[in-house]
């Protein structure tokens, strides 16, 4: 790998550790209120200011890190397994399982992702509520779009010719799969959708959070004890109500920008040459 | 190889004809089949029987007595007449169907004017007047979430409507309003226009298109058969997207429409509102699937009339 | 940024003259705490209900607001028959339903067989079924209501709205009937349930003559949006304005706060079935855990020794302006974590590693609270959890909705789900707890949170239903008051006032207690 290679898979590393470790430093119940710190800038109450009742901005970020973290990374793994997994099967010639993927693939494909989440939402009990099912869901769904790319570069490559080929000047065809079609080739396409993947996670949940918030329900992403990072943007929008909440949304913003950066800096590691 | 190929080009718009006519019926089958999977008698759902101390009638009403096959059987029945049956909770014994007529034109007005900026980006992106320079811009801007661009204009709607928010001044402002943030967020316009840009670039470079440009031929008129598949594909999935995307901005924009009205059924648990609003996602998406495949069709036809050409 | 501003207060200020001009003579808007469940009275589950209820339908005989007086729009006359058994009524003729069908003994008749009808499966139904025996039609306008006993306040138990005959098949009213949507009444306004709101129209009859010829109903959202949609004159009204904003309202000159008379107590109810909640002395324990003035300072924003307060401690089931209220019960202000610890210790309950443990396990308290009481007292829940948890519980905390609060909640089905749920009540003039503590069976007990039983207090809420004179229906209430205080179904928190605010140039706003619009027709507004 390339010195830029290896810089910018640290700092996609970086980055997504920024907002993932967090989460499991964050406490399970906000703490009581102090009505004389309400609102208070960063400046008064360090690192990120207090909300409307006093409390740290910190314990939302850390709390919201805490809902989406793994569930984003294991649904972002997921789409890149099986990105992984479609590419293989477009080199080795995989005929019928390959037909009866795209097929299915079609089907899955076929519906809005949001009424498919809605749907598998309606299903989860009250006390099983988490992203995890949720974020799943949302990876096999991207996942037939992730197989089609990797399958497309898969075709380009050459198929099973691109394996004889290799074969011929001595390669082992674990080698050839792992190294010359995944690693060098399929790597830059199984990362984006991944990245992306685990990106719209982290967005989705925030908007099912920020939803259920407008309701007055309870979300289908976390319990009642902890708050999303929808909050934040719940608290921060009210500045167009001349609420002096700037500094939630800053925070709420430069999240979802980090998380944004996570999956761009990853794709762009992945691309380097 | 090729031969292989041009063989094999009805089978992928075989799969999506097939998916566009199962969907429909697909979609509400499994919805009903989940009624009876979660714990409880359907009929409870409606009306819990500490309230409701008739639930055998209220389940003969309801057409829940005699088991999933029998309700789905009948609900289709009604539903290919044009009734939707009726709200289980929200709107408690009222039809359905009235529901549906208001939320549909919204939706479709909302999802149509963000799909016409997402044209007019590929077009732009196709015919290079939107400038490649461009593309960075707008997936800085893409990257924002939709829920994030909603939510200010949704503040700003309701403190300067208040109750006039759901007026028809208002309506169509939520809707312009919408459409923006719709077409805007999640990378859909950028994406648009990225996508088309790349494939017609990958057009454009190929010789066939280079020799009709020497011919005095326009690059676009000898791309779009190659393009066209790919195109409908990506639109395809954009239109799937803001469909999906259309549901937050419906509930945040408090928009009647029908990801307000999915959303509204699923926190109430009301099926006959969940019945018919995802059935309506569904006879979309199969409307897409058939565009698709028409598109597919269209240009393996057309490139099967077409004089063979050695490539060389 | 102050560019910024100044183009906002501007665009504001330009569009607030705009909507002065467009709201004069037109609709009154205003945020209710949610939409309706329904509109059908019958099957009225929250307050929200019951005020539209006062739109759409008229009452048998209700309570002046003014005077306090029994009034009846409907009836001109009336006697009792049958050895006291029975009131004879006549009926104005004048009254058209607001379909112009005419207003007739015998929707009065059929609205009481309705109730006795047993397919009518409506809690408040159930309530009558002990009061009334039947209903007999004499003519077009007189009819003939019998009662189960003879009662000393017969007309007080005439307080149904009543229903049109015409609009039903049979006498039983189902809750899934059309009519839930899209109800016709007598009352002072028709209206239908829409979405995102309820539109009611004025309708000119014999006895109502609403100047207010719109109405609009809309979902009260953020409490914040709500305040500053009323600043800019974009609504008219807030039903109940949260504490924490009426400062807000109360300064402005083009708004003006009302007090509405809502006899409403916040409670936690324990759910005793649960093996660690059984005992008494851990339910006296955890009601000494709380501190009640931390909780109002910091959810509701009184300070401690605030006069004129709007939140008052209780010690039982009612108000403490009410004359069931037990003043010899005191109350419990705050927390008294020394005596909680001897009261859990001598339950049983062990001291592991700073956790209360129940029979070796660990106890983690499930608490759940309606959530739209979160506007009004925000962040309650959180720090009741945060008391007990700081006193040595785990607990996880959840927010139901109003759905699930009414169709679980009340009747009963949440044993298994939550050990504490916090609510509150709302009475009108009448306060009834029978519904709340009576033991579940044969209809009573309907509101019985987590089924709560016991004889002796089964005896008393008897003992009320039987008495003859107030006299002693406020004994027995007190005996109850000082025995829920001492077993303790529920913790008693609070009393919060509750107020409207309403813009000035709405005028002649007289808020009936409990059910708000008893005097709409009075209202003014434009013009």
């Amino acid at each position: 790998m390339t010195r830029g290679r290896w810089l910018l898979a640290l700092l996609a590393l970086a980055f997504a550790a920024s907002w993932v470790v967090p989460g499991f430093m964050a406490e399970q119940h906000l703490p009581n209120p102090d009505l004389t710190m309400r609102l208070a800038p960063p400046s008064e109450m360090p690192p990120f200011g207090a909300d409307d009742r006093g409390r740290p901005l910190l314990d939302y970020a850390l709390q919201g890190a805490g809902v989406v973290g793994i569930p984003a990374l294991v649904a972002g793994l997921l789409v890149a397994l099986l990105g992984i997994t479609g590419g293989l099967l477009a080199t080795v010639g995989g005929g019928r399982i390959e037909g009866v993927v795209a097929a299915a693939g079609e089907l899955v494909g076929a519906l809005p992702r949001m009424m498919v989440v809605l749907v598998v939402a309606l299903l989860v009990p009250r006390d099983a509520r988490g992203l995890m099912p949720i974020a799943l869901t949302w990876a096999l769904l991207a996942a037939p779009g992730a197989m089609d790319e990797a399958a497309a570069v898969a075709s380009r490559l050459g198929g099973a010719r691109f394996v004889e080929a290799l074969r011929a000047h001595g390669f082992s065809r674990s080698r050839i799969l792992l190294y010359h079609v995944v690693g060098l080739n399929l790597r830059p396409v199984v990362v984006r959708q991944g990245a992306e993947t685990m990106m719209q996670v982290v967005f989705l949940e925030i908007a099912l959070s920020y939803l259920a918030i407008a309701e007055r329900q309870g979300s289908f992403t976390h319990s009642d004890d902890t708050h999303s990072w929808a909050s934040l943007l719940d608290l921060g929008y009210k500045v167009v109500l001349d609420l002096p909440s700037w500094h939630a949304l800053g925070l709420g913003l430069g999240l979802i920008a980090l998380v944004a950066v996570t999956a761009v800096t990853a794709s762009a590691a992945a691309r380097a040459r | 190889m090729a031969a292989d190929g041009a063989r094999q080009w009805w089978i992928r718009p075989a799969i999506r004809l097939g998916a566009a006519a199962l969907l429909p019926v697909v979609v509400p089958a499994v919805i009903t089949g989940l009624i009876w999977v979660l714990p409880g008698d359907p009929a409870s759902l409606i009306c819990p029987p500490e309230i409701c101390s008739g639930t055998e009638e209220l389940a003969r009403r309801w057409n829940l007595h005699d088991g999933p096959v029998h309700f789905f059987m009948s609900w289709l029945a009604d539903a290919a007449g044009g009734d939707f049956g009726k709200s289980w909770r929200i709107q408690q014994g009222s039809p359905v169907t009235p529901l549906l007529l208001t939320a549909i034109p919204h939706t479709a007005a909302l999802v149509g004017l963000s799909l016409m900026m997402l044209f007019a980006g590929a077009l732009g992106a196709a015919t290079r007047v939107l400038p490649a320079r461009a593309d960075s811009l707008l997936s800085a801007i893409g990257l924002v979430p939709t829920v994030v661009m909603s939510l200010a204009a949704a503040a700003a709607v309701s403190v300067n409507y208040g109750a006039s928010a759901f007026g028809d001044e208002a309506v169509r402002v939520k809707i312009l309003l919408g459409a923006l943030a719709l077409g805007l967020a999640d990378s859909a316009l950028a994406g648009a226009a990225r996508g088309v840009r790349g494939i017609f670039e990958s057009e454009r470079q190929r010789r066939y298109v280079q020799m009709g440009v020497l011919r005095g031929e326009g690059v676009l008129s000898n791309a779009w058969p190659n393009a066209a598949p790919a195109i409908a594909g990506q639109m395809r999935a954009r239109t799937l997207h803001l469909l999906s995307g259309a549901v937050v901005v419906e509930v945040v924009l408090q928009i009647e429409g029908l990801g307000d009205l999915l959303w509204s059924g699923t926190l109430s648990q009301d099926f006959g509102v969940v019945l018919a609003a995802t059935f309506g996602f569904a006879l979309l998406s199969g409307a897409l699937l058939l565009a698709q495949a028409a598109v597919e069709i269209a240009v393996a036809l057309h490139v099967r009339r077409a004089p063979s050409v050695v490539a060389t | 940024m102050s560019m910024t501003r100044n183009w906002k207060r501007l665009t504001m200020g330009a569009l607030v003259g705009l909507s002065a001009l467009a709201t004069c003579g037109s609709t009154l808007s205003f945020y209710e705490e949610s939409l309706p469940t329904t509109l059908n009275p019958l099957y009225a589950a929250s307050m929200v209900d019951h005020r539209v209820n006062e739109l759409v339908f008229d009452r048998l005989y209700y309570h002046d607001p003014i005077t306090n007086e029994l009034a009846s729009r409907l009836v001109t006359q009336w006697e009792l028959v049958e050895q006291g058994k029975a009131v004879r009524l006549t009926l104005r003729k004048d009254i058209k339903w607001q379909d112009g069908k005419n207003f007739r003994a015998d929707d009065v008749c059929f609205t009481v067989r309705a109730m006795l009808d047993p397919g009518t499966t409506s809690p408040i139904a159930e309530g009558y079924r002990s009061v009334f025996t039947g209903c007999e039609v004499e003519g077009k306008d007189k009819a003939i209501v019998r009662f189960t006993k003879i009662f000393h306040n017969p007309l007080n138990r005439l307080g149904f709205y009543v229903l049109p005959q015409h609009r039903f098949d049979g006498d039983a009213v189902p809750p899934d009937h059309d009519f839930s949507s899209h109800p016709t009444g007598t009352g002072p306004t028709s209206g239908n349930l829409g979405s995102k709101q309820v539109n009611f129209q004025g309708t000119q009859n014999g006895h109502h003559q609403p100047t207010i010829t719109e109405l609009s109903l809309l979902e009260g959202q953020d409490p914040l949006v709500q305040v500053k949609t009323l600043l800019n004159n974009g609504v008219q009204g807030i039903i109940a304005v949260p504490p924490p904003y009426r400062a807000e309202v109360s300064t402005s000159d083009d708004m003006s706060l009302k007090g509405y008379d809502l006899r409403s107590w916040w409670f936690i109810a324990a759910d005793q079935t649960k093996p660690y909640l059984k005992d008494k002395k851990v339910r006296q324990a955890i009601n000494l855990l709380l501190d009640r003035t931390d909780l109002r300072q910091l959810s509701i924003g009184v300070k401690p020794g605030e006069q004129n307060s709007p939140c008052e401690f209780i010690s039982g089931p009612f108000v403490q302006a009410s004359p069931y209220y037990n003043h010899d019960v005191p109350v419990s202000a705050r927390s008294d974590k020394d005596r909680a610890l001897a009261l859990l210790t001598e339950a049983g309950l062990t001291d592991v590693g700073g956790r209360w443990h129940y029979n070796g396990a660990p106890i983690t308290l499930r608490i759940g609270m309606k959530a739209a009481l979160d506007n009004e007292a925000p962040d309650l829940l959180s720090q009741i959890g945060n008391q007990l948890g700081q006193a040595g519980f785990d607990r996880q905390t959840y927010k139901l909705s109003e759905d699930e609060w009414n169709t679980q909640a009340i009747t009963g089905q949440l044993s298994s789900s939550y050990d504490l749920l916090i609510g509150k009540w709302s009475f009108g003039l009448v306060e009834d707890v029978n519904a709340l503590f009576h033991t579940r069976r044969d209809g009573r007990g309907s509101k019985n949170i987590f089924n709560y039983s016991n004889p002796q207090v089964d005896a008393l809420l008897a003992q009320y239903e039987s008495a003859k004179t107030d006299t002693q229906a406020r004994d027995a209430y007190h005996k109850l008051h000082t025995m829920l205080a001492e077993d303790l179904p529920y913790l008693f928190l609070w009393k919060l006032d509750t107020k409207s605010a309403w813009r000035t140039d709405v005028r002649g706003t007289t808020i009936a207690p409990y059910y708000y619009w008893t005097e709409i027709d009075n209202w003014k507004y434009g013009g």
